[in-house]
């Protein structure tokens, strides 16, 4: 991946803010520069988001984004992922236009946007907190990006109607927001963004003030909207379930910074740091020396890894790829047993969460599927045996 | 609310405010009575002062002048008001420090905390700097009107940017999302949105300007007397008086019966905007 | 990321946009904010520079500048020291003073006889206390001219008492003047303290069943301290404007017993003094500011207590 160097943009934008709020429109439109909004897509990356060493600080030295540098595919379902203040809302709303990077390039289809203002990107946001318009009906909040952009009268009502249907809020068309429920106001914020079709769509954590089961319901409905609709989705959360479930890839920042990006997949079993392993889910891990052999001195006994020539560092485990045996049922000739008890079993329906101490004292976090009989499940004080088998354990950063 | 009250203190609260509520009633009932009198040299309840007060050219110029004052005052008050209320919520710079950027809300405070003595004897001596240095401004409706912009401003200034802190912040983001530019997202969110707020600005201001006294006094001059400058004068002169009777009666029967009316009307649109969470 | 790149970074686009922002500003909230400055606050700057000048022949100021205005504030004038100021600035004070704590004992009562109404009803209520506050001012004060005149049946019962001569009438006088301020201001009392009562929390009052026996003791420790960031409101509503009225003490005080705000006006409209009237004013604005700092120490002090109360 290669990007040219960044460009010496940043004088320009402040000579052309500065032309454009003090000199009259007509003197800033003879002396526009060139205006990337108003240039076709590049015809293969409609839909793509080039980031090129963006950052952004805020007054006393707050470091919000710490020069990310990204690619987002078209017609891809991306997640920005990170705990509170790390800097990925401040990053959407750089996409949006919101907020201006204070260095760096961001490239909308192929174009640069950086220094474009938020009405003219062909970017539509879905807020948090929905955004809707009060004073208007849901109807007329869906058609408001359409008539701002003039789109005639006849064309507005009809693609309102469609998406409408989509979302199966037509029967709502005439009511005020105020008179609808959360679900029902995110639908609306979400046919607003989608009716202008526009070749990204931003969606700052919208699920976030909607109760347990109509979050899933929804997280699944969106997946599927985006599939079938095709438009590159990019959604923040900071919930890990969440940006499992729908997403293509996954980025997970941290402090301002890109940790890890990639498929859902690859980031959560191979994680390239401690904090992406932990943020992503439970697992075990510990810091490991190198022994000879294939092996890898770990708290709980040297181990054997797939990997020959193994680097010290930390390795670790997902609980839910370690294999439980009662103590006598455990098959032999396996490389990776290690023996011992159960003192916590905490049962949550599908699965169940064990802690089990080994001999040595160290401590094991195993996830199981409860597809045997309840009675045939683990209780506290029992003996167990472990299978952790070698492929499982990764070497986190390798 | 569970309040266990003993029947005991109930009752004593009631003693104790009812004659609260009728004392601040008395004095007004009684004006009322009064206004009735017979004019001299008659017997009984008449409604000759009030037919008098309809007669008289002073009082109805009175009037006509305050109805202007406010109505004039009140749409510059307002028009200034609400573009500092709409340009104090959307443009402050929330991070900055430092007194420039408490300024401007110290600015709008000024007005409204200032004493209407100390304010009108402000306005009295700059107006006559002004008019004694290059002839314009003299004492009389513009200055006055001058007055009552100043002291009305503030107050639409608040009620448009109560109005506007109440709403959604991401609103004006998402109007430039689904772009709109500038001057769209002004017309087409700000405007209808605030508008309440600019109508409960404006009537608050003409409230304001009708009702005044100490400033409008300090600022008038021969020949524009407002209503209150005309009671003012009439009961500094003669005292109390029953054609004074009769128009403060008119002024309070007003003012009740406004009030009566804005509260029934209120309460109407509170129950027509119940909010139904769909099926 | 070294010092110099962290500068380059920031700043350039974050200052254009400081700087649109405000320009943004000045454009909107500019033509009503020049216009308080132009029409009030550089006229009372001008105010209260003229206590600073000579009075001129015909009242006006002039120069040279000179603290004598201010001397004669406290009383000293060429005929020597005078206590007439003085005591007219008393008069204030305790007539301000006292109409707070009438409208305080009047407001108490009625606040929670509304308070422990039902819901539905509670808005008519105060809306009959706030209603007479809408009246005019010059109205108001005039109703009460009309009941303490020499003619009214309040002056005779206090005349066939033997307090009053014979054709005299409670007002003009300071009874009257009290009566007026209290009047006037009650309603500013009323809606602050309704506003903390509506949002007291009577669970604790309930708890405070178990320790305190009696009625008032209750009310005390349980119900009052919950309402005085009503009570302190209301007092700053009351005292502050009281202090300075104009319309109250001309009507109802009479030339005998003035209050500073008819006062300071006496120097601008019948006898111009106006270096004299802008001393005062001068006086009468640090009193005030005196009053309501000194008034926000003792209640951030109470406001301390109020939680030890509990």
């Amino acid at each position: 991946m290669d990007y040219c160097a960044g460009t010496p943009w940043r004088r320009a934008n402040v000579i052309n803010g500065g032309l454009r709020l003090m000199a009259g429109p007509v003197v800033s439109a003879a002396m526009k520069p060139h205006d990337a909004a108003s240039e076709p897509a590049v015809a293969d990356r409609r839909g793509q988001i080039v980031l090129e060493d963006i950052s952004r600080v805020f007054a006393a030295d707050v470091v919000a984004v710490d020069r990310i540098n990204l690619v987002i595919h078209p017609g891809e379902f991306f997640t920005l992922l990170g705990p509170s203040g790390c800097g990925k809302t401040t990053l959407l709303r750089m996409i949006a236009g919101f907020e201006t990077p204070d260095s760096g390039r961001i490239l909308v289809s192929g174009r640069e946007m950086q220094a474009v203002p938020a009405h003219r990107r062909p970017v539509n946001t879905v807020f948090q907190s929905y955004a809707l318009f009060p004073h208007l009906t849901v109807a007329e909040n869906i058609a408001f990006g359409l008539r701002m952009r003039g789109v005639a009268k006849a064309e507005r009502r009809e693609r309102t109607r469609r998406i409408m249907e989509l979302l199966q809020i037509d029967a709502f068309a005439n009511r005020n927001p105020a008179q609808l429920s959360g679900g029902q106001r995110q639908r609306v914020a979400l046919a607003r963004a989608l009716v202008n079709e526009p070749e990204v769509v931003l969606l700052d954590e919208p699920l976030s003030a909607l109760d347990a089961k109509l979050r899933a319901e929804l997280q699944v409905e969106l997946m599927r909207m985006q599939k079938r609709l095709g438009m590159t989705f990019i959604f923040v959360t900071h919930d890990q379930h969440e940006a499992l479930v729908m997403s293509d890839r996954i980025g997970v920042m941290q402090r301002g910074r890109l940790l890890q990006v990639g498929p859902v997949l690859d980031v959560y079993e191979r994680p390239s740091s401690v904090f992406v392993a932990e943020f992503l889910g439970l697992s075990n891990i510990w810091p490991v020396t190198a022994l000879p052999g294939g092996l890898i001195d770990t708290p709980l006994g040297p181990l054997a890894i797939g990997n020959p020539d193994p680097a010290s560092g930390t390795a670790m485990i997902r609980p839910e790829k370690i294999w439980m045996y009662s103590e006598s049922g455990a098959p032999t000739g396996r490389p990776n047993m290690v023996a011992g008890v159960v003192r916590e079993a905490i049962y949550m329906g599908a699965s169940t969460q064990y802690r089990v101490e080994l001999e040595n004292g160290a401590p094991l976090l195993v996830y199981d599927t409860n597809n045997q009989a309840a009675e045939r499940s683990w209780r506290p004080g029992e003996a167990v045996t472990c299978e952790l088998k070698p492929e499982n354990i990764v070497l986190i950063g390798s | 609310m569970a309040i266990s009250m003993g029947k005991s203190t109930r009752r004593s609260l009631l003693a104790m405010s009812l004659p609260v509520y009728l004392l601040l009633y008395a004095p007004l009932l009684l004006i009322a009575i009064f206004s009735f009198a017979p004019p001299p040299l008659a017997k009984g309840q008449t409604f000759y002062w009030y037919a008098d007060l309809l007669h008289s050219p002073e009082v109805i110029a009175a009037f006509r002048r305050s109805l202007t004052l406010a109505i004039g005052s009140s749409i510059l008050g307002t028009a200034l008001g609400t573009l500092m209320g709409f340009g104090l919520y959307r443009y402050r710079d929330r991070n900055a420090t430092g007194i420039a950027s408490a300024l401007p809300s110290l600015i709008i405070y000024t007005p409204i905390i200032m004493p209407s003595l100390v304010f009108g004897i402000s306005e009295l001596i700059f107006f006559s700097f002004i008019h004694s240095a290059t002839g314009f401004l003299a004492a009389g409706l513009l200055t006055m009107g001058i007055a009552h912009v100043t002291f009305e401003a503030p107050f639409v200034a608040l009620v448009v940017f109560a109005r506007l802190s109440g709403l959604d912040p991401n609103m004006f983001e998402a109007s430039h999302d689904l772009y709109a530019d500038a001057r769209q997202s002004f017309l087409h969110l700000t405007v209808p949105v605030i508008r309440p707020a600019i109508i409960g600005g404006f009537l608050l201001a003409f409230t304001l300007s009708i009702d005044d006294f100490t400033i409008s006094f300090f600022t008038a001059g021969p020949g524009s007397t407002t209503l209150p400058i005309y009671i003012y004068s009439a009961v500094a002169r003669k005292g109390v008086s029953p054609d004074i009777n009769a128009l403060a009666t008119l002024m309070i029967a007003t003012v009740i019966g406004t009030g009566l009316l804005q509260y029934m009307f209120t309460r109407n649109r509170a129950r027509k905007l119940v909010a139904r969470p769909g099926d | 990321m070294s010092a110099t790149t962290a500068d380059a970074r920031r700043g350039s686009a974050a200052r254009a946009e400081r700087l649109g922002r405000a320009l943004r500003l000045w454009v909107t909230a500019g033509p009503g904010l020049t216009w308080i400055v132009l029409f009030l606050v550089l006229p009372s700057a001008i105010l209260l520079g003229i206590g600073f000048f000579t009075s001129g022949s015909y009242g006006g100021p002039e120069l040279p500048l000179t603290l004598q205005p201010l001397r004669e504030v406290a009383g000293y004038s060429i005929l020597g020291w005078s206590s007439g100021n003085i005591t007219v600035l008393v008069r204030s004070l305790i007539q301000a003073m006292s109409a707070g704590v009438l409208t305080v004992l009047f407001a108490y009562p009625v606040v929670f006889y509304i308070v422990t109404r039902p819901p539905a009803a509670r808005p008519l209520l105060l809306l009959f206390i706030v209603l007479p506050s809408w009246t005019n001012q010059v109205v108001r004060t005039y109703a009460w001219m009309e009941l303490l005149g020499p003619e009214s049946a309040l002056s005779h019962l206090v005349q066939s008492l033997g307090l009053l001569q014979p054709h005299l009438g409670l007002f003009p006088g300071v009874l009257a003047m009290q009566i007026g301020l209290t009047y006037n201001y009650l309603p500013y009392m009323v809606v602050p303290l309704y506003a903390a009562a509506e949002k007291l929390d009577w669970a604790l009052v309930e708890a405070g069943r178990d320790l305190y026996a009696s009625g008032p003791r209750l009310f005390w420790n349980t119900v009052f301290p919950q309402t005085l960031p009503g009570l302190l409101s209301g007092i700053i509503l009351v005292v502050i404007p009281a202090f300075g009225d104009y319309v109250v003490p001309t009507l109802l005080g009479g030339g005998k017993s003035m209050m500073i705000g008819s006062l300071i006006a006496s120097q601008f409209l019948e006898t111009p003094n106006w270096p004299y009237g802008a001393a005062l004013t001068i006086f009468m604005l640090v009193f005030t500011c005196a009053g309501l700092l000194a008034f926000r120490v003792l209640s951030k002090r109470l406001g301390g207590a109020e939680e030890s109360m509990m």
